[in-house]
């Protein structure tokens, strides 16, 4: 009874489940882009740079994710209208922003003072030492960090919801007021899917972190 | 051109933390001479290769690099023709030996890849390691590390290389290995100027001997001289501290 109106919702959830993604992946692009710029200019810029950077992180990791959301729908929506989905990218993308700038600094900290000394002496200009040693090294370091944030903006994903973009939280939330109960079922499997997704994506990052790994250096990755 | 010194260095002066650490430090580097800078540790031999390449900028004096004066201005493409080799080895993790010896050579010097990889493996050829070409660095020894960043070093072609204690970081049993690639780079008519206490190489291939002490340089001269009558009894101390340690070890 409840499992044959599962099989005939199911593609309704399917279709949250893809925007959802959607979402996820442009969040994750939006706040790779600028969170490793931010992270170059907070290890590397002016001081005023670094004020930014250093203001910018404080106040996205400061506010809920839903406050966020409602900020930038409802408020600054209002100003310059846009779609819920834009707004949950703008809203979740420089949340995750901030936390990626974290990832990444911490990352391009960690590279040896040595080898960047030693490009500099070969006549490599700032950017450059940058772009060929720290980078390459720092974004290798990051990728076992980066599995939370994936985690987390999935699962975070499901609060756009609230400003109306018709995701899987939201689909499932259709579907149950349709069915007039059934709450635990359609929510259990919402909830798996969202297990599933977890789980493929992390397993992915582990892999690239086995495939990127250096030789010669024992574990997943990690250097010592 | 040829009679003119290829590194002129002029009353450098540098301060730490309050602390003066070079107090004026002047000398010349012929082509092709090799020198060795010996002195007891925080004596400033380090920041003075340092300040050459402007690595630590000196508060004051100047650098002349083969008739032109080392600053700010084009300092990378004055870099790379100051050979650097650090007792760290300071080799690029995420590289193999291959390209940690092509990367400057491409990225400054805009190579081929085809030219930086013929330069690379002469050099690599020279100092024993045709065979690490693949290798990364946590995959070798130390001695094999110092050679492949002596070979970065030598493949951008440099007028001369400062060494920064080349063997500090080894075990014993591998200095022997690098101060024999150094023996030939200096036989071969490369310039050098290396700190290090390493008496194999003062000895055996040097030309001529600076001792320092207190920031600034006590005396000069070959090491047939400068080993066995010294003129300031603060160098002979030292020697004599040299060779009791030396005999200990």
């Amino acid at each position: 009874m409840v499992f044959d109106t599962l099989v005939a919702e199911f593609p309704f959830l399917l279709r949250g489940l893809w925007i959802g993604l959607q979402l996820l992946a442009a969040l994750l692009t939006l706040g790779f882009v600028l969170g490793l710029t931010l992270s170059v200019m907070s290890v590397y810029g002016h001081w005023t740079l670094r004020l930014f950077t250093l203001l910018f992180e404080r106040v996205f990791r400061g506010i809920p994710e839903i406050v966020l959301l409602l900020l930038f729908f409802y408020g600054i929506g209002e100003l310059i209208p846009m779609s819920p989905f834009i707004a949950a990218v703008i809203a979740l993308g420089l949340r995750s922003t901030a936390y990626q700038a974290q990832i990444f600094r911490g990352a391009m900290q960690s590279v040896d003072d040595g080898e960047v000394m030693a490009a500099r002496a070969l006549g490599l200009s700032r950017l450059a030492t940058i772009r060929h040693i720290v980078l390459p090294q720092a974004l290798r370091r990051s990728i076992g960090p980066w599995t939370n944030e994936y985690s987390s903006e999935l699962k975070a994903t499901s609060l756009a919801y609230v400003i109306g973009v018709v995701e899987l939280t939201r689909q499932a939330s259709y579907i149950v007021s349709n069915l007039q109960g059934n709450t635990l079922t359609v929510f259990a499997v919402v909830a798996a899917m969202y297990f599933v997704v977890n789980r493929l994506g992390n397993a992915g990052l582990y892999a690239l972190e086995r495939k990127m790994a250096i030789p010669g250096f024992e574990g997943r990755g990690r250097e010592t | 051109m040829s009679d003119t010194p290829i590194l002129s260095v002029r009353n450098i002066r540098k301060t730490y933390g309050g602390i003066e650490v070079l107090k004026g430090v002047s000398f010349d580097l012929e082509r092709g001479q090799s020198k060795i800078v010996i002195g007891p540790s925080g004596t400033g031999k380090s920041t003075l290769l340092r300040c050459i390449n402007l690595l630590s900028p000196p508060d004051d004096g100047s650098v002349i690099l083969d008739g032109v004066t080392v600053e700010q201005k084009g300092i990378n493409q004055l870099r790379a023709q100051i050979g650097f080799v650090f007792q760290e080895f300071n080799l690029f993790t995420h590289l193999c030996v291959l390209d940690n010896v092509r990367l400057a050579q491409r990225n400054v010097l805009g190579r081929s890849r085809h030219e930086a990889t013929r330069r690379a493996m002469e050099e690599l050829e020279r100092v024993g390691l045709a065979d690490k070409l693949d290798a990364y660095p946590a995959e070798l020894s130390g001695g094999q590390k110092q050679r492949a960043s002596i070979a970065r070093a030598l493949a951008m072609d440099p007028k001369l290389i400062l060494f920064d204690e080349p063997t500090s970081a080894l075990d014993p049993e591998l200095t022997g290995e690098v101060v024999q690639v150094m023996k030939e780079l200096a036989n071969a008519g490369m310039t050098m100027l290396v700190v290090s206490h390493e008496m194999g190489f003062a000895k055996a291939a040097a030309d001529e001997v600076i001792f320092m002490e207190g920031g600034v340089i006590v005396e000069q001269g070959p090491p047939s001289t400068l080993f066995t009558q010294p003129e300031h009894a603060r160098t002979s101390q030292f020697l004599q501290m040299l060779t009791h340690e030396h005999h200990e070890t």
